[in-house]
């Protein structure tokens, strides 16, 4: 499988869902609630199709009467978890400037919102793991987690996988109480998430090992050069011609 | 060889009294489309004859201010596409045209095409060609005008609409050269709209007017553009037409599987073009994932099916690798855009005399600066010949970037030296005022306007830089961090934090832990996996990851850093791998050149009498040049010849 296989079409996606991401359908505005629904289909079931949001976000991009900014905040939450894959800025990229809006009933949540989120793709772009988790749980990020993480299933637990990738490849053994604050778990629940990632907790020493991978694993290398067939294709072909 | 041939007229003014005239000396009809221009049941019947006639004579002035060799151009251009003579169509309109621009209209529009028109008994169809041409030199030369920018919207609709809604395929031909112009320039002017729309504050009463009717909202939509070219694409079934060469499917298959559209060379180009000229567009909205799944069937670094223009190539590996660059598979985007910088610097000597010269030149400059930005970011070994273009030209940029967070400022100016003009997919509210009005006063962090998301967003250009300067940001510790563990075979994560605290800015572990962390990310990316010999250094191949992969999106992780570590609790280990000395490229290129000399000599004719002489002298010169390939092999390619 290929390392962007799941990220290209998950395997989650249905069928109806695959059309429009691929054809021409995905610029009709009558099928935005089909990706909306979808929208809100994975975030109760922890599942996650970046594509499929991105066309949300192309049909705001041309039909800003469609524009939801509930539905924005969600795909942007959604996009954090898949650090460090770039789907977070893809879905900024999208977010293309609008005229004030004047057909929503309450103010724009948006311009307060995006900028807390931003902060928190920032700390997590850059691996201050502790520091997400107190920005986090700060009175500021109130509404953030009472009106949309709140729904999203799995959402904490995402953020931690985010968190496990980095330190997944970085280190072979990290001390437990620090592998706590990236995580943001400490006591039985830590050692409950450890062992759910196939990693091993000495409780005596209080250091978790890591499972040797092929990024944590190092060695000095000479890279030679390999010459495939395709580039000799024009000198061979000559010699065969030259006689 | 049609180049060689001077056309009647390309020939030289004092010529010109030899050459009969008459078809020249028409006079001019009444247009009767001007009748129904005044047919305003308001205006008196005189006074709209009055103006009528004051049009008719203001035209046919116009028409005699045409120079007599511009009007014998456009009689013999128009019959060179009526007759569908491909090779005087190209020639007409790769030098005629150009050579009189110079002339004639170096500073001026070219003759109106009502002007004209009488020149080719109204054609109605060469006068949207016409057009199509005269729009593109005031785009390129002058300073378009919003009337400008409207009718050349119109023109282009009456062109694609021609093309695509006829009683099946129209029997046109044109060259591939011309109709990449007409897609490239299609969607430059779909640009340049964008861009004058989105600036409401510097607009005439007039332009407010304009782009405020019910037209000025239609006219360049992101959705009418789309449809043309999803059109142009699904008429020519040109994703077909590739699937089936792919597969390898016979003529006769793939002739069915395209259709009548499709077996036409100038539908099939179009509908590559269009390809092409959607990944443009994708890119320009910012949506660049979109923008590489469109190109899933033309594949990048392949040969194009047909010979497509210079600016084809040039154009689709700077949009492809800006997609990369934003999707941060910067060793993706280095090698597209070195790719094609070699080629370009290859083909240099073929593609002087075309109009895109000056755009391939100014596109290939910008991927220079792509490729140093790609360098800051994430330093791979690149071919030495491209890389040595880009320490000449942004050697300075590249240091400075390299010092950390005070290269930011470098960093953000080359990016908006060289990222495309990106657009907004959505007009201002011209159309109503009162909003119009609120976006124009300037916001204040107090004011209820910042209510408006455009503060918090910005323009699409600053919203993509501010996405890639936030990442090298988060890159800035590397630098110093990377030359610190270069040092060492293994470091105490505390000692490494004490000489990173020089300044006592208080760096703690956690924080350098973190620098870390994001250092091992920036060594590892998802790449394609080419079968090719130019794959960045270092691949790696995961479990089964040694299979090319298809999808321009698709990719493998691989390991781009030379310097790898590994942190045990508090200790780092530090591994550097070296590249070994590389000879095949070297040697590959130096025995195609070899091999090009060769069939070079051998192809010229035998030398003439005073040849060998000549041969001698050359022969002899050789060796006084330094560096100069050897050529002891011409004595016996000379010798092939006359055995042969």
């Amino acid at each position: 499988m290929a390392a962007t296989a799941a990220w290209l079409a998950p395997p989650s996606r249905t069928e109806l869902i695959e059309n429009l991401v691929s054809g021409v359908d995905r610029y009709n505005p009558s099928n935005v609630g089909i990706l909306e629904d979808y929208l809100y289909h994975q975030i109760r079931s922890e599942e996650y199709d970046c594509l499929a949001n991105l066309a949300i976000l192309k049909l705001y991009q041309f039909n800003p009467d469609l524009f939801n900014p509930d539905v924005v905040i969600n795909i942007l939450l959604k996009a954090l978890t898949a650090e460090p894959f770039p789907d977070f800025n893809l879905c900024i990229s999208l977010l293309d400037d609008r005229p004030p809006n004047s057909t929503l009933d309450e103010p724009d949540p948006l311009p307060t919102l995006l900028p807390l989120v931003m902060n928190l793709y920032n700390l997590l772009h850059q691996c201050r793991f502790s520091a997400f988790w107190v920005l986090y749980r700060s009175d500021e990020l109130e509404v953030i987690r009472e009106n949309y993480t709140v729904e999203c299933a799995g959402f904490e637990d995402a953020i931690r996988e985010v968190a496990a990738r980095s330190v997944k490849v970085t280190f072979t053994r990290i001390s437990s109480e620090r592998l706590g604050t990236y995580v943001d778990l400490s006591g039985p629940e830590l050692e409950a998430w450890v062992a759910k990632q196939r990693w091993s907790f000495d409780s005596s020493t209080g250091v978790v090992s890591i499972p040797p991978n092929p990024d944590n694993q190092i060695e000095s290398v000479v890279i030679q050069e390999h010459i495939n067939l395709p580039q000799l294709s024009k000198v061979i072909s000559h010699t065969v011609q030259v006689r | 060889m049609a180049h060689q041939r001077v056309a009647l007229w390309a020939a030289e003014p004092d010529l010109d009294d030899d050459i009969n005239d008459t078809d020249v000396d028409i006079p001019i009809p009444m247009p009767s489309s001007t009748n129904e221009m005044y047919d305003d049941p308001n205006l008196q019947l005189d006074e709209g004859s009055l103006q009528a006639m004051q049009q008719h004579i203001a035209q046919q002035a116009a028409f005699a201010q045409v120079p007599d060799v511009v009007k014998r151009f456009i009689v013999h251009f128009h019959q060179a596409v009526l007759d569908n003579n491909l090779q005087e169509v190209t020639l007409a309109y790769e030098s005629g045209w150009t050579r009189l621009t110079e002339k004639y209209y170096a500073k001026t529009e070219w003759p109106e095409a009502e002007t004209i028109a009488p020149l080719v008994n109204d054609d109605q169809i060469f006068l949207i060609l016409y057009r199509e041409l005269y729009y593109r030199h005031v785009y390129s030369r002058l300073q378009p005008n919003v009337d400008d920018r409207f009718h050349s919207y119109e023109n282009s609709c009456e062109l694609f609409n021609y093309l695509l809604n006829s009683d099946g395929p129209v029997s046109l031909s044109l060259p591939a050269n011309w109709l990449w112009d007409i897609i490239d320039e299609f969607i430059y002017q779909f640009q340049s709209f964008s861009l004058f729309r989105s600036r409401p504050a510097s607009k005439t009463d007039d332009e407010l007017t304009m782009l405020g009717s019910e037209g000025g909202a239609q006219a360049w939509s992101s959705y009418s553009v789309l449809n043309v070219l999803y059109s142009l694409i699904q008429k020519s079934r040109a994703n077909e037409w590739l699937k089936a060469r792919a597969e390898g499917k016979t003529d006769e298959e793939i002739e069915e599987i395209v259709g009548e559209y499709g077996t036409k060379p100038l539908y099939r180009m179009l509908g590559y073009f269009s390809i092409i000229g959607l990944l443009r567009v994708h890119v320009l909205l910012g949506d660049f994932t979109l923008a590489l799944k469109v190109m899933e069937n033309v594949g990048l670094g392949q040969k194009a099916p047909f010979t497509a223009p210079t600016a084809v190539h040039v154009s689709t590996a700077y949009h492809a690798g800006i997609c990369y660059f934003m999707l941060r598979r910067i060793p993706d985007a280095a090698r597209v855009f070195t790719g094609v910088l070699n080629w370009v610097m290859r083909a240099r000597q073929y593609h002087t005399r075309s109009y895109q010269y000056d755009q391939i030149n100014k596109t290939a400059d910008r991927m220079y600066a792509l490729l140093a930005l790609c360098h800051v970011l994430a330093p791979t070994r690149l071919d030495d010949n491209v890389m040595n273009i880009v320490r000449e030209r942004y050697g300075d940029q590249m240091g400075r970037m390299g010092r950390g967070e005070e290269g930011l400022s470098t960093f953000e100016e080359l990016f908006l030296y060289a990222c495309p003009k990106f657009i907004c997919a959505n007009s201002p509210p011209y159309d109503d005022p009162v909003a119009l009005a609120s976006m124009l006063i300037p916001p204040t962090p107090t004011s209820p306007s910042s209510q408006n998301p455009s503060v918090v967003l910005g323009d699409p250009t600053q919203r993509h830089l501010r996405t890639a300067s936030s990442h090298f940001i988060s890159l800035t510790p590397v630098s110093s961090l990377k030359s610190l563990l270069k040092l060492y075979t293994s470091l105490d994560a505390q000692k490494l934090t004490g000489f990173l605290d020089t300044s006592g800015a208080g760096v703690d572990e956690e924080e350098v832990l973190s620098w870390m962390m994001v250092m091992k990310n920036a060594g590892r990316c998802v790449g394609r996996v080419t079968t090719g010999g130019t794959a960045a250094n270092g691949e790696k191949d995961n479990d089964d990851g040694s299979r090319p992969t298809e999808s321009l999106l698709g990719g493998e992780w691989m390991s781009i850093s030379d310097l790898n570590f590994v942190i045990d609790q508090n200790m780092v280990h530090i591994a550097e791998s070296t590249v070994g000395r590389r000879y095949a490229g070297w040697f590959i290129r130096n025995s195609e050149h070899a091999a090009r000399v060769l069939d070079g000599i051998k192809a010229s004719p035998l030398p003439p009498r005073t040849a060998p002489t000549q041969v001698q002298k050359k022969s002899a010169d050789v060796p006084k040049g330094e560096g100069a390939p050897r050529t002891t092999g011409q004595k016996v390619a000379w010798g092939g010849v006359k055995v042969a």
